[in-house]
C-alpha cells in the first residue's frame, strides 16, 4: 500500500511535465509578441510551477502516509508492572575501570531501578565485596539509588559464579514469584570458572562497547640480589592483538629511576631486567610502571626489597655423592634448583650426609634430603624446629634409606610410616583434589615410570599428592607447624624411576620450593583483598597499618589479620607508633586480561537480555493536519500568483 | 471574373462617398482631387491682379466694381488620383476562419476600395507583397478595370513573411508622380521598420493610409489554458499559459497599436484599425470624404 502510494508520487511530476507540453496546438500570427510577453512572466511562472509541484507532491505523499498509518518507534526499557525480586549486581572488578565502563554500568543500573515495578523487592550489590555495608532487600528506590552510588570500583576480583549464587540466595527469602539477578558487566573472561554459567534467574547486560579491549600490564616483578647490585626483573604482558613496540617501562627503586623500552608480542609476555647498585638501605621498596593505557591500575607494580639476605636458601643433602656429579643422587635436583634459581634468585647449598649432620639448618628455607642414610637425634630435632618455623623439608628415599631409623627419628616429621620396598613398573597419577597441578602437567605424568619405591602408610593429616597406579602414594605431604614436609617414596635420581628426566619434575620442585615462601611471605608481596597476617613483637601494645592513601587501621591484638588491602601500594606497619616494616599489595594481574566471554556463554546474546523494547507511536494524524495545511498553502499561493 | 472579394453591399452603401488623398496631388485628369495647378475646377482658390494674358472671363467684375481694380479669380484644378493599394499576402495574414480570415478581409477591403476609387474616376493599382515576392497590377482607371483587379486579388495566395520596405520601394518606382498608398496589413513588424517605411513614402510625397487588419484573437487573446502556439510565418513554437499571459499580452498589443498611431500621426498618415470581426464599411468610411 505504502509503495503503491509512493508510485502515485510520480503523478504530479508527470502532470507537471505534461503541462509543460500542452496538448492544444495553435498556429498564431503574433507569436513574437507572445514570446516577448512571456519573457516577463517566465521566471515568475517557473517559481510558481515549482511551488505548486512541491505542494501537490507533498499533498499526495501525506495522503499516502495517512492511509499507510506509519508509526515511529523508539527503544525503551521494557515496562513490566509485575512485582519482582531483583538483585542488581554491578561488576566492580578492576577491569571495569577500562574507559568508562564502570560509570556506564551504574547509569544502566540507575535506569533499571527507575523501571522496577512497585511492590518489587530489590537490592544493589557489587560483584567484588567491599567493606561498605551491604544493603538488604528493600522496596525503597531512593535507598537503592543511594546504595548504587556507594558502590566503588574494586581493585580485586571475585569468584563470579559463587558471588552471583550468594546474591540470588538472598532473593529466595522474598515473597515475589519472579526472582531475577541482573548482572551488569564487561563480560571479561577472568573471574568465570565456568564459561557456560547460565542459570535461568540471571540476566546479563554487557556494558562494554567493543569486543577487543587492548590492555597491557606489569604482570610480575622479581628481585635478585648480587653482591653489589640488585636486579629487578619485570614481566610485561600484552593482552591485545597488536604488538607493543618500545613500551616505556620505568623502574623506580632506592630513589633512582631507570627507563627502558620493551617489545611485547600480541597476547604474549616479555621480561626486562635492570640492575641498581646496592645502597645502604636494607629494606626498601620500589615500583615498575609502564606508560598508561585505558586501564591504568595494572600499569604499575609495587615491590619490597628485603636485601641480599632475603634470597631463598636451599639445602640439598646428597646421601650418595659421587665424584662425577652426574652420577650423584642430587644431580637432577641441583639442576632443577639451578634453573629455578635463575628465575627467583635462590641460593643452593649441597652437602653430603656427614656435613649435613653438622649443619645449622636455621639458615635454610627448604631442605632436600636425597637418599640420606644416617640421621642423628640432634639433626632430626633441628629439622623438626626448622619445619615448625615455616621451612619445607623434602625427603627422597633410596637404597641408603634405613626405614626403621626414619620411622623412629623422623616420627614427628614424616607424613607416613615407611613400610617396605615395592618393585615393579608402575605409572603415576596426580591426585585430583591436591590442586597442585595444571591439567597439562597432570597429563604429562603419564610419561613417568616408577620401577621401585617404598610403600607408605600415611599418617592422619597427611595428603597424597601423587599416587602410583595402585593408589600407593608416590608423593605425600603434611603440614607441620608453619612448615611442610613432603615425602617422595622413590629416588631423586633415575636409578629407581625416570621421574627426574620427565617434564613434570621441574614444576613439582618449583611448587615445593615456593611453598615456604608463600607460607612465610618473606618478600611481603600480597594481592588486593588478600588477608595479611601482621607480624609484630609480642609485647607491642598497639599495631597500626597505614595504607598507601594514609589511612590508619588499628590491628586487634587477638587477631593479627589485616583485611583492608583494598588499594595497591606500599603499606606500613607501625608498632607502638614506631616503624616496624612494610609490605606491598598489588592487583592480581590475571584480571588484566580483558578478553571477553564468547557470546554463546549465556545461552542468549547478552544484548537480548537488556529488556529494551520498541515502542511504536502512530503519526498519521500529523500527516492529516499536514494535508490540510498544504491545501490552505496552495490556495494562498494561487491567490498570490493569480 | 469572380466577384467574391468585392463587397457589393458595402460598395453600394459607400457610393455617395468620395475618397480623397489627404494632401494635394499633381494629377493630369480632371477629377475630384485638388491639383497644385489652378484651372477648370469650380472650387475658388484666390484672387490675383489681372495681368496681360489672363482670360477675360476670369475677371471678377464685382470686385472691380467695389475696388476699381481688375482681379482675376483663380480656381483649384481638380485632378484624377492614382491609388496604389498594397495588400500584405504574408502567411501571418492567413489567420482566422473564413468569415474573420485576415487575408480574405484584406482582399475584400482592397477590392471594394478599388471599386469605389475607380468609380470616382481615379486610377488604381494593386501590389500584393510579402518577403516571398511582389505581385503588381499597374494602375489604371475606368470602372472596367475592377475586373483585372479582382482577378488579381483572387489569385493572391498567402506566402512568406511580412516585408514592407521592399514593396514600398517597388511601389515608389511604379508610382513616380503623386499617388496615394493604401497599405492593408497586420503589420507584424518592428515599429521602427514601419516608421522607416512610412517616412520613405512620405518623403516621396505619397499620401499614405494604413489599414491595420487584426483578428479578434490577436487583440482580445481569449484563449484558455495552456496552448502551444506556432508562428504562422517562422514556425516558432511556444507553450503559453494563456490565463497568466493574457493581461501582459493585451497590454503589449495596445502599446504596439498606440505606437503605430503615433508614427502615423507624426507622418500625416491615416491609421485605421480594421478588426476582421467588423464590416469593412467602418474602416473605409474613415478615409472617405464625408
Amino acid at each position: 500500500m505504502f509503495f503503491i502510494g509512493l508510485a502515485a508520487l510520480a503523478l504530479p511530476i508527470i502532470a507537471h511535465l505534461i503541462s509543460r507540453k500542452s496538448g492544444v496546438k495553435l498556429s498564431f500570427p503574433a507569436v513574437s509578441f507572445l514570446v516577448s510577453s512571456q519573457g516577463d512572466l517566465s521566471s515568475r511562472s517557473r517559481i510558481k510551477d515549482i511551488i505548486f509541484l512541491i505542494l501537490r507532491a507533498l499533498i499526495l505523499v501525506f495522503i499516502v502516509l495517512i492511509f499507510a498509518k506509519p508509526a515511529v518507534f523508539s527503544f525503551s526499557e521494557k515496562v513490566d508492572n509485575t512485582p519482582k525480586s531483583i538483585a542488581i549486581v554491578i561488576d566492580n572488578s578492576f577491569s571495569m575501570g577500562y574507559e568508562n565502563n564502570f560509570g556506564k554500568a551504574k547509569k544502566k543500573a540507575h535506569d533499571i531501578i527507575d523501571a522496577i515495578a512497585d511492590g518489587s523487592f530489590s537490592f544493589v550489590a557489587p560483584l567484588v565485596k567491599t567493606n561498605e555495608k551491604q544493603l538488604d532487600v528493600i522496596q525503597d528506590k531512593s535507598r537503592l539509588r543511594g546504595a548504587l552510588q556507594n558502590i566503588k570500583l574494586s581493585n580485586g576480583f571475585s569468584d563470579n559464579e559463587r558471588r552471583l549464587q550468594d546474591i540470588y540466595s538472598k532473593l529466595l527469602k522474598t515473597p515475589n514469584q519472579i526472582k531475577r539477578v541482573v548482572f551488569i558487566t564487561d563480560l571479561q573472561k577472568n573471574g568465570w570458572k565456568d564459561e557456560k554459567f547460565d542459570p535461568p534467574w540471571l540476566d546479563v547486560i554487557d556494558i562494554s562497547q567493543t569486543s577487543e579491549t587492548a590492555n597491557h600490564a606489569v604482570a610480575d616483578v622479581d628481585l635478585r640480589y648480587e653482591e653489589n647490585s640488585t636486579t629487578i626483573k619485570a614481566q610485561v604482558s600484552n593482552y591485545s592483538s597488536d604488538s607493543l613496540s618500545g613500551l616505556i617501562t620505568t623502574f623506580s627503586f632506592d630513589e633512582k629511576e631507570i627507563r627502558e623500552g620493551i617489545d611485547v608480542e600480541p597476547h604474549g609476555s616479555s621480561s626486562l631486567g635492570v640492575s641498581f647498585e646496592s645502597g645502604d638501605l636494607v629494606v626498601s621498596h620500589g615500583t615498575v610502571s609502564t606508560t598508561h593505557d585505558k586501564l591504568k591500575i595494572d600499569d604499575i607494580r609495587y615491590f619490597i626489597s628485603d636485601g641480599p639476605d632475603s634470597n631463598s636458601k636451599i639445602l640439598i643433602v646428597d646421601g650418595d655423592p659421587r665424584e662425577d656429579s652426574r652420577l650423584s643422587e642430587s644431580y637432577y635436583l641441583a639442576q632443577a634448583l639451578e634453573t629455578i634459581s635463575e628465575i627467583s634468585g635462590t641460593q643452593v647449598t649441597i652437602l653430603d650426609n656427614d656435613a649435613f649432620l653438622r649443619e645449622d639448618l636455621s639458615n635454610f628455607e627448604v631442605i632436600y634430603l636425597a637418599n640420606v642414610g644416617e640421621l642423628t637425634p640432634r639433626i632430626t630435632k633441628q629439622l623438626e624446629v626448622f619445619i615448625e618455623k615455616g621451612g619445607s623439608a623434602v625427603i627422597f628415599l633410596g637404597n641408603s634409606t634405613r626405614a626403621s631409623s626414619y620411622n623412629v627419628l623422623l616420627k614427628n616429621i614424616l607424613p607416613g610410616e615407611i613400610i617396605g620396598i615395592a618393585e615393579g613398573s608402575t605409572s603415576i597419577t596426580a591426585v585430583d583434589n591436591s590442586g597442585w597441578f595444571s591439567k597439562e602437567i597432570a597429563d604429562k605424568m603419564a610419561q613417568v615410570k616408577i620401577e621401585k619405591r617404598y610403600n607408605i602408610r600415611p599418617h592422619p593429616g597427611s595428603e597424597a599428592i601423587i599416587n602410583t597406579s595402585g593408589d600407593s602414594p608416590l608423593l605425600i605431604g603434611k603440614q607441620k607447624g608453619n612448615g611442610n614436609v613432603y615425602l617422595f617414596t622413590s629416588t631423586a635420581d633415575n636409578s629407581w624411576n625416570n621421574f627426574s628426566i620427565t617434564p613434570v619434575f621441574l614444576p613439582i620442585i618449583k611448587r615445593i620450593n615456593d611453598s615456604p615462601i608463600s607460607g612465610r611471605n618473606k618478600s611481603r608481596q600480597y594481592l588486593v583483598n588478600q588477608s595479611v597476617e601482621i607480624e609484630t613483637a609480642e609485647d607491642a601494645k598497639s599495631i597500626v597499618v597505614v595504607d598507601p592513601q594514609g589511612e590508619k587501621y588499628e590491628i586487634d591484638r587477638g587477631n593479627n589479620e589485616f583485611r583492608q588491602t583494598r588499594v595497591p601500594g606500599i603499606y606500613t606497619v607501625e608498632s607502638d607508633g614506631e616503624y616496624s616494616y612494610i609490605f606491598a599489595v598489588n592487583i592480581d594481574s590475571s584480571e588484566s586480561n580483558l578478553e571477553k566471554l564468547p557470546d554463546s556463554s549465556f545461552g542468549k546474546q547478552p544484548d537480548q537480555k537488556t529488556s529494551l523494547v520498541k515502542v511504536f507511536k502512530e503519526v498519521w494524524s500529523y500527516f492529516l493536519w499536514g494535508v490540510i495545511a498544504l491545501f490552505v498553502s496552495e490556495s494562498v499561493f494561487r491567490a498570490i500568483f493569480s | 471574373m469572380s466577384n467574391s472579394v468585392l463587397d457589393i453591399d458595402t460598395a453600394i452603401k459607400l457610393k455617395g462617398f468620395s475618397f480623397r488623398a489627404a494632401s494635394k496631388v499633381s494629377g493630369y485628369k480632371s477629377g475630384i482631387h485638388k491639383s497644385y495647378y489652378t484651372g477648370i475646377s469650380p472650387d475658388f482658390s484666390e484672387h490675383k491682379q489681372y495681368n496681360k494674358g489672363d482670360e477675360l472671363k476670369q475677371i471678377d467684375w464685382r470686385l472691380y466694381g467695389r475696388h476699381d481694380r481688375l482681379y482675376v479669380k483663380k480656381f483649384e484644378d481638380e485632378v484624377n488620383m492614382r491609388w496604389c493599394i498594397l495588400i500584405d499576402k504574408s502567411l501571418s495574414m492567413d489567420y482566422g476562419d473564413k468569415s474573420y480570415n485576415k487575408f480574405e478581409y484584406a482582399k475584400r477591403l482592397a477590392a471594394t476600395l478599388s471599386y469605389l476609387l475607380l468609380k470616382q474616376g481615379d486610377s488604381v493599382g494593386i501590389i500584393g507583397f510579402s518577403e516571398s515576392g511582389i505581385d503588381i497590377v499597374p494602375p489604371r482607371s475606368g470602372s472596367s478595370f475592377i475586373t483585372p483587379i479582382v482577378d488579381k486579388l483572387n489569385q493572391l495566395k498567402p506566402e512568406g513573411t511580412t516585408a514592407l520596405e521592399e514593396p514600398i520601394i517597388k511601389a515608389l518606382e511604379v508610382y513616380r508622380s503623386d499617388a496615394a498608398f493604401v497599405i492593408v496589413s497586420d503589420f507584424w513588424l518592428e515599429a521602427e521598420a514601419i516608421e522607416r517605411t512610412i517616412k520613405l513614402a512620405r518623403n516621396s510625397k505619397k499620401d499614405i493610409s494604413l489599414f491595420h487588419v487584426l483578428h479578434p484573437d490577436e487583440t482580445d487573446f481569449k484563449f484558455k489554458g495552456s496552448i502551444e502556439f506556432e508562428d504562422l510565418e517562422t514556425n516558432t513554437k511556444v507553450i503559453v499559459d494563456t490565463d497568466s499571459l493574457r493581461h501582459t499580452y493585451i497590454k503589449r498589443i495596445g502599446e504596439f497599436i498606440a505606437r503605430l498611431k503615433d508614427i502615423c500621426h507624426e507622418n500625416e498618415t491615416n491609421y485605421v484599425l480594421s478588426p476582421t470581426n467588423e464590416s469593412i464599411e467602418k474602416p473605409l468610411i474613415q478615409i472617405a470624404d464625408k
